[in-house]
Order: C-alpha cells, then sequence, then structure tokens
C-alpha cells in the first residue's frame, strides 16, 4: 500500500525529499541568535513537545498512582491515626493533669520545708457537700491518718477551714466561707480584732469591728490565735470593702485561699504557730507573689502596727522547678510520732460576741 | 493541483518529449551559471536577466519529465548558490527546484513552442521563483527581501524576452528523431 502509493508520486515525494534535505541545509548553515544554528532551534521544537508530552503525561500517571492507587490503605491508615490520636489526646490530658498537680504539689512542699517545725499533712480534696448551702469539703486523710476534729486546714495561700467530721480514713472541712463557721482574726495593720464569719456567700465578713476604726481596701486580714483552732499569723485574705453598718461595720473579706477549686490542702496537726524562716526576709520582701508561705511575719506585723507601715510577709516563692510526684506526697505525708502529736485542741467555736 | 502530484499519469500523449545531444544539458547550465557571475563584472545590466533560472524552465518544460526537472533546478540553484558570497547554500536551490518541477509539470500539458506562451511562463516562473527566494529569506534568514517591486517587473520583462530568444537558440541543441 505504502510502496503504490510511493510509486504513484514518486516525483513528488522526490521533490519534497530535495526541498527538504536543502532546508536542512540551510538551517545547518544559518546561525540565529547566540550563534546557535537554526537546525538546533528546530530539533529543538521537535523534540521539545514531545519531551513535555512525557513529562506531563508521566506527571499524570504519577498523580493518578499517587492519588488514587497508592491510596488504597487510607482508610484503614486514616481510622488507625484516629485511634492513635484519641489515644495520644488521653495521654497529653493526663500528662497535663499530672504535670498541674505536681505543680500543687511542688507548692505544698515548699511551705512544708518552710516550717519543719510544724506537725502537718498533706491531703486531697476528694469531695464536697451535696448541699449547696453547706460549704464543705471532704479529704482523703482520716483518723488512720491521725487527723482530729478541729484541726486546721490550710493551703499555702491562706487558711481554708477546719476539720468537723473525722471518719477512718476521710474527713470532713468546713469551710470560713460556710455560714456557721467562725475564725478569731484580726486587721493587719490596725491590730483590730474580729472575727471572720461566713455567711453562705464565697466571700465572708469580717465582724465585730466597730465603725470607728479605719479600714482600708486591700488590708491584710490574718489570724488572730484566739478561737485556739488556727495558729496566729495565718493570712485569711484581704478586705474587698468595708462600709458602716450597725452596730459594726460591715467589712467584706476576699479569701487568700482559692475556696473554689481546692485540690490538695495541708492538716495542721499542731496549733503550733508558724514562724516565717529569718533568712528570707530581705529576698522575700520585693516578691510580688501573694505570700506563698501563708503566714505574716509577727515582727513584721508589730513593725506596721507601730510605724503604720505596710507589714513584711515571708514570701518565699513556690518552686518553679518541677519536682517529682512520688517525691512530693512521701515528704508532705511525713507524719510526726504519735508522742510528738499534739492533743487534739478543744472543741471551742470561735468567739462570738 | 492533482496533476501536478502525477504528471505521467495524465500527461498528454500528442505531446512530443525532445531528446538534447549529450552533454548539451551539462554545458549550457555550466555556461548560464558562468555567464550569469561574469556578466555580473560589466555592471548592473546583467541582473536583467537571469539566465540560470531560463535554463532550468527551458530544460523543464522540454524534458516534459518532473524528475528530472526538479533535479536539474536543484543542481542549478545549489551551484548558483556556491557562486554567490553570502547565500547559504540551498537558498537558490530551493526555488529552481520548485520551478523546475513545475516547469516539467506544465510542459507535460502545454504545447510550449509557442513564443508567447514561452513569454507568459517565463513571466510567470520568473515571479513564483521571487516569492520562494523572498519567503525562504524572510522565514529562514530574517531577510526583508521584496516579493514584487517595479524594478521586478521590469527584470520579469526583460528576462521573458531575452528568453524568448535564448530558447530558440537552445532549441537548435535539440537531438533529431
Amino acid at each position: 500500500m505504502v510502496e503504490t502509493v510511493i510509486s504513484r508520486h514518486r516525483s513528488f515525494a522526490l521533490l519534497a525529499g530535495v526541498v527538504l534535505a536543502q532546508l536542512l541545509l540551510l538551517a545547518f548553515q544559518i546561525k540565529r541568535d547566540h550563534d546557535v544554528r537554526l537546525i538546533r532551534y528546530w530539533a529543538a521544537a521537535v523534540v521539545t513537545p514531545f519531551e513535555r508530552g512525557g513529562t506531563w503525561s508521566l506527571g499524570r500517571v504519577g498523580g493518578i498512582w499517587s492519588g488514587y492507587v497508592a491510596l488504597r490503605g487510607a482508610k484503614a491508615e486514616n481510622v488507625r491515626l484516629r485511634s492513635q490520636l484519641a489515644e495520644l489526646q488521653l495521654r497529653n490530658r493526663q500528662l497535663e493533669s499530672q504535670a498541674a498537680e505536681a505543680q500543687r504539689l511542688s507548692v505544698l512542699l515548699n511551705f512544708r520545708e518552710s516550717h519543719p517545725e510544724a506537725p502537718m499533712l498533706a491531703a486531697q480534696v476528694i469531695g464536697a457537700s451535696a448541699d449547696p448551702a453547706s460549704h464543705t469539703l471532704v479529704l482523703n486523710r482520716g483518723e488512720h491518718d491521725r487527723v482530729r476534729r478541729n484541726m486546721p486546714v490550710i493551703t499555702p495561700e491562706g487558711i481554708v477551714g477546719k476539720v468537723v467530721e473525722v471518719f477512718p480514713t476521710t474527713s470532713q472541712v468546713l469551710l470560713i466561707s460556710d455560714r456557721d463557721s467562725g475564725v478569731g482574726a484580726l486587721l493587719a495593720d490596725t491590730r483590730t480584732h474580729g472575727v471572720v464569719k461566713g455567711n453562705g456567700d464565697p466571700v465572708p465578713r469580717l465582724d465585730y469591728v466597730v465603725n470607728d476604726e479605719k479600714v482600708h481596701v486591700g488590708e491584710m486580714v490574718v489570724t488572730s490565735g484566739e478561737d485556739r483552732i488556727f495558729p496566729k499569723g495565718l493570712l485569711v485574705g484581704t478586705v474587698s470593702g468595708a462600709t458602716d453598718g450597725q452596730p459594726f461595720q460591715v467589712i467584706r473579706i476576699e479569701p487568700s485561699a482559692h475556696l473554689d477549686r481546692l485540690e490538695d490542702v495541708i492538716i495542721l496537726l499542731s496549733q503550733q504557730e508558724l514562724a516565717a524562716k529569718k533568712g528570707q526576709e530581705s529576698a522575700d520582701a520585693s516578691a510580688s507573689s501573694p505570700n506563698p508561705s501563708g503566714v505574716v511575719q509577727t515582727d513584721a506585723l508589730s513593725a506596721s502596727q507601730n510605724q503604720n507601715a505596710a507589714p513584711t510577709t515571708s514570701t518565699k516563692p513556690a518552686a518553679s522547678a518541677p519536682v517529682a510526684k512520688a517525691s512530693v506526697q512521701s515528704q508532705l505525708v511525713k507524719a510526726p510520732s504519735p508522742k510528738a502529736l499534739p492533743a487534739p485542741a478543744p472543741a471551742s467555736e470561735a468567739p462570738q460576741n | 493541483m492533482a496533476y501536478m502530484l502525477n504528471p505521467g499519469a495524465q500527461s498528454e500523449p500528442n505531446i512530443e518529449v525532445h531528446k538534447y545531444y549529450g552533454g548539451a544539458i551539462v554545458l549550457v547550465c555550466f555556461l548560464a551559471l558562468v555567464l550569469q557571475a561574469f556578466l555580473h563584472k560589466f555592471g548592473h545590466w546583467a541582473e536583467l536577466v537571469d539566465l540560470p533560472l531560463l535554463v532550468t524552465v527551458y530544460f523543464g518544460v522540454s524534458r516534459r519529465n518532473p524528475t528530472s526537472g526538479l533535479l536539474l533546478g536543484a543542481a542549478v540553484g545549489i551551484l548558483q548558490d556556491g557562486l554567490s558570497h553570502d547565500n547559504p547554500i540551498g537558498l537558490f536551490g530551493i526555488a529552481k527546484t520548485l520551478v523546475g518541477y513545475l516547469a516539467s509539470s506544465v510542459g507535460a500539458r502545454i504545447d510550449t513552442e509557442n513564443p508567447a506562451i514561452r513569454i507568459a511562463l517565463i513571466f510567470v516562473f520568473f515571479h513564483f521563483h521571487q516569492i520562494v527566494l523572498a519567503t525562504t529569506e524572510r522565514v529562514l534568514l530574517d531577510r526583508s527581501a521584496p516579493y514584487f517591486t517595479f524594478p521586478l517587473l521590469l527584470n520579469s520583462l526583460a528576462t521573458a524576452a531575452f528568453g524568448v530568444a535564448f530558447f530558440a537558440l537552445l532549441d537548435r541543441l535539440r537531438r533529431t528523431p
């Protein structure tokens, strides 16, 4: 067939061949820009589309392969990765929780080390009262841990409440914001005595302060020790507002301890007064953190009374370095020997006027 | 156009195919090239007549064989390029290849012995040759070669007039049957 066509158009084929040969001869001689022969341009023009087409085809084939064929196991892999992601998210939440707990325990350990003379016991909040009007907590420490009634419960930030019920392995704590709570307290600047009473609100009041006393907003309120439950000098909170009333001022106290989100607390096993370390005075005086030791230095209170100056607080900052959780707990749980344990304080309520 | 692609199949049976003495075609072509180059030394008047084009057209229409016509045109054109000082080989070759092919195809169908027809054929092939030449120069050499100008018209007329006499002279080289 091809030979027939060629033979019938032999002269025309010869013409095409001769002209093409001369065109190639011309292209071999002619040079275009950059001294490149025209035949090279033509060769590139002929070959480049095929190369481009080949590249495009290979790209498409590769895209189809990688986008469709190679994704056969993508669904199973997706399921597996989702499961792995869920596990990792759960693990991450656990680690975050443990890190936060370690941080809290670190603060407690720091507090414990600041007062080696006072026997104390770390406890975890495991529950709260089912009655919304009752501000109580349930701790994981009880009679087996030598917890007794009326033992003070504090945090490094401030006092929390007192133990009102003791069970073999748990105990119940009455918060200072409960309407049945009363804590002997005094204003740190004026040394004016009063009673911090709860009223069912998150903000307790300082009662029995006459209208003539000058009370400043932000003034610290500390325990007076008169209730024979809380040692003297523990931080209760700060004055958030004061108005004249009949017959006494209405002074609202912002508790220093975060009563609404307590997780770890300290049970003081004796009424021994907590003393701040002398060596920490100068270094901690400029610290802006709110009194991590929870103890207002007695000397400073006396000085402020005489000089009408703001009291200096012992503010050993909480250790920022992470502390191993097990190590912290082992030190905090260290309870004194039975002989060293003081006798349970008498179940006396706060002084009532 | 179809008869140009297959001229042998449709050629007129009553048109005579002329034969020439041995070496006459080669000698005439050689002399045409030499004279074209030689006469060019004596002035621009020599450019009025394109002798290689005339011999290509003459032997094409006389031999009436497209194959030999295009080969003769290619040979004459390539030699003409070789004798020029700045033309790449193949510029005139392509043009005269096409002229030789078409001349052979036309000569196979019409009687080219008539002087008027010869004038017309020379005139037409002159301008066809120029169009192919200009196109090649424009496309491949990037030159601004003209397709048609008044001097080219005068050249074509002069070549046609001279060609009638030149063809009559070449007719004497035919071998009598």
